[in-house]
């Protein structure tokens, strides 16, 4: 298969700078634990913020890093999209007879984010482990759909950034508000945002829909009718479609302007 | 012989935003652009026959780039149209890609870090291509090019003219009808830019490959092309052969002569003095003078004595420049 070719071409490449591959790899997990350690003192103060307990915290902490340690360790062509761009690497997809898609996943695939995606697990289980829950099949389900949906939401994050990127023949920084500041915001329940931040990262960017509505459903908590926050991640995962649209677009734009 | 490339009525306009100046100007403008529509290409129409070597020539920012844009489906043009063996490059992308090949002369398709003939490989499965006939295609590559040897080594190790070598490899892998090369031969030392024009000719015989190749480099256009086509400012200015435009400026010669003793001043009918110092004089010819040399050998014998002259026409660089200054490029 051609994926795996490209996964063996990066694993090559990659083992060229074995030393620059760890000092990522390690710097990146001190970053991690230093934000879990933030966290952790946070709720040393507070026995709960907004009805959070320390361990649902550290779920969701759980799954934003495996969710966008993941998309990043794939999907890294979409994020770096203005250098595919600039190095014309974009004209030459252009010109190979295999889907557009296909050959940015296959143009980057960074091994450094797996220790990330692994730290994001076992904080997941840790949480999972200390959490008092009843399980059933309807929560394991919602569950995995979390992590899934997760994926989906910061993979269109990924190609409203590339989309823009065509537009704007400058990297602007601030799109990066987008894709980072969504992910940080999901290092918490956002329910204990202001309300309004609350919305837009329910109803425009479905962060929620990974975040505090899944976890009201395992923790039968709060005020949302539970086959809605059940349903959640389902209605976040639809976020990617206008994403790719937009991606589409921008894309036919480019051959047009091909700036 | 059929036409592969048939270009019709081709423009192509980008739209760039203006550049303001002025802190202030520059916050009015990130929030409403002002646009500079400019013509990249103006009503560009040409046809190449299967089989031909054309050099696509101009100045820089002629619009070359943008027309092998538009003939390899990464551009669609603003309106014209354009069919390629059949198919219209910017529909069908993908059926379309499999029978074009591009070397972009300073944009490398090979992996950096990874040796060659890896990314060989790799292109083996992007093009689908079968093992036997893979084979067979990487050593008739090898042999002609003579990069066996290479093919081990990852390519931040290569030379530039072993890297460019490699570049054509890979572009040729999946035997591509129609290869367009956009300054194969720029930055390469002499041998190897021989042995690419051979490499290139060798190709176009054995496989009947259409090539297309811009360059700034005359040589390359007299030594591979049947036909030329010259653009500037966006409109073809020329195309047919080259022979024609040699012979248009043939008549131009340029003589130098030797005296055999010091002379104060020279001057002879039809002939322009460039340079003269006592013994020694450059002439030109001028515009309605047509050249003939015993002619010449008596009317200068007349006036002055002469040891030696050599008779030069002009380069083809010298005959380029001409023509881009006669089409006020």
């Amino acid at each position: 298969m051609l994926y795996k070719n490209y996964v063996k071409m990066h694993l090559k490449s990659s083992f060229e700078y074995r030393f620059n591959m760890m000092f990522i790899s390690v710097n990146q997990l001190l970053i991690m634990v230093g934000e879990i350690l933030t966290v952790y003192l946070l709720f040393l103060q507070f026995e709960s913020v907004a009805g959070w307990t320390f361990y649902e915290a550290l779920l969701m902490l759980g799954v934003i890093y495996t969710v966008y340690s993941t998309v990043e360790m794939f999907a890294r062509g979409y994020d770096e999209f203005p250098k595919l761009v600039q190095s014309g690497e974009l004209d030459r997809f252009l010109i190979r007879p295999v889907n557009i898609h296909y050959q940015i996943f296959g143009s980057r695939v960074e091994f450094t984010k797996i220790p990330r995606i692994l730290l994001g697990i076992v904080i997941s289980v840790i949480a999972l482990t200390n959490l008092a829950v009843d399980w059933t099949v309807w929560k394991v389900l919602v569950l995995i759909a979390t992590y899934v949906c997760g994926m989906f939401v910061i993979f269109g994050l990924f190609l409203l950034n590339a989309g823009v990127s065509i537009f704007t023949i400058e990297n602007l920084e601030f799109l990066n508000i987008i894709t980072n500041g969504s992910k940080e915001l999901a290092y918490y329940p956002i329910n204990i945002y202001a309300k309004w931040l609350a919305r837009i990262f329910t109803f425009i960017i479905p962060i929620a829909c990974f975040n505090y509505l899944p976890l009201s459903f395992i923790m039968e908590t709060g005020s949302v009718p539970m086959w809605l926050c059940g349903v959640a991640p389902l209605f976040g995962m639809l976020f990617v479609v206008p994403c790719l649209l937009f991606f589409s677009m921008s894309l036919k734009h480019y051959k047009s302007t091909g700036t | 012989m059929a036409s592969i490339i048939k270009f019709e009525n081709i423009c192509k306009n980008f739209k760039v935003p203006q550049k303001a100046e002025g802190r202030f100007k520059m916050i009015k403008n990130f929030f409403c652009r002002k646009h500079r529509i400019i013509e990249a290409l103006k009503d560009v129409s040409f046809s190449i026959q299967e089989g031909e070597i054309v050099g696509y020539i101009g100045p820089n920012g002629a619009g070359k780039s943008t027309t092998i844009k538009i003939m390899s489906g990464i551009l669609t043009p603003t309106s014209g149209t354009c069919v390629i063996d059949g198919l219209v490059p910017w529909q069908n992308r993908k059926t379309f890609v499999k029978n074009i090949g591009v070397v972009f002369g300073q944009r490398s398709q090979l992996w950096w870090d990874v040796p060659v003939i890896d990314s060989f490989e790799l292109l083996k499965d992007i093009y689908k291509i079968p093992d036997d006939k893979y084979k067979e295609t990487l050593q008739l590559l090898n042999s002609a090019l003579n990069i066996e040897d290479l093919l081990g080594r990852p390519l931040r190790q290569l030379s530039l003219g072993q890297k460019m070598k490699c570049e054509l490899a890979a572009s040729l892998l999946h035997r591509p009808k129609i290869l367009f090369l956009d300054e194969p031969t720029i930055g390469l030392d002499a041998i190897t830019k021989l042995a690419v024009r051979d490499f290139i000719k060798y190709i176009n015989k054995e496989w009947g490959t259409t090539i297309i190749l811009t360059t700034h480099d005359m040589n390359d256009i007299e030594a591979l092309t049947n036909k030329i086509i010259l653009i500037g400012k966006g409109r073809i200015l020329y195309q047919g052969s080259f022979e024609k435009i040699k012979e248009k400026y043939s008549d131009e010669k340029t003589i130098e002569v030797e005296f055999a003793k010091d002379y104060n001043k020279v001057s002879l009918a039809g002939y322009k003095v460039i340079e003269h110092n006592l013994r020694f004089a450059t002439l030109k010819t001028l515009p309605n003078t047509k050249f003939h040399t015993t002619d010449f050998i008596n009317q200068i014998s007349k006036k002055y004595e002469v040891v030696d002259f050599q008779v030069s026409s002009l380069s083809v660089d010298e005959i380029l420049a001409k023509l881009y200054k006669e089409y006020e490029l």
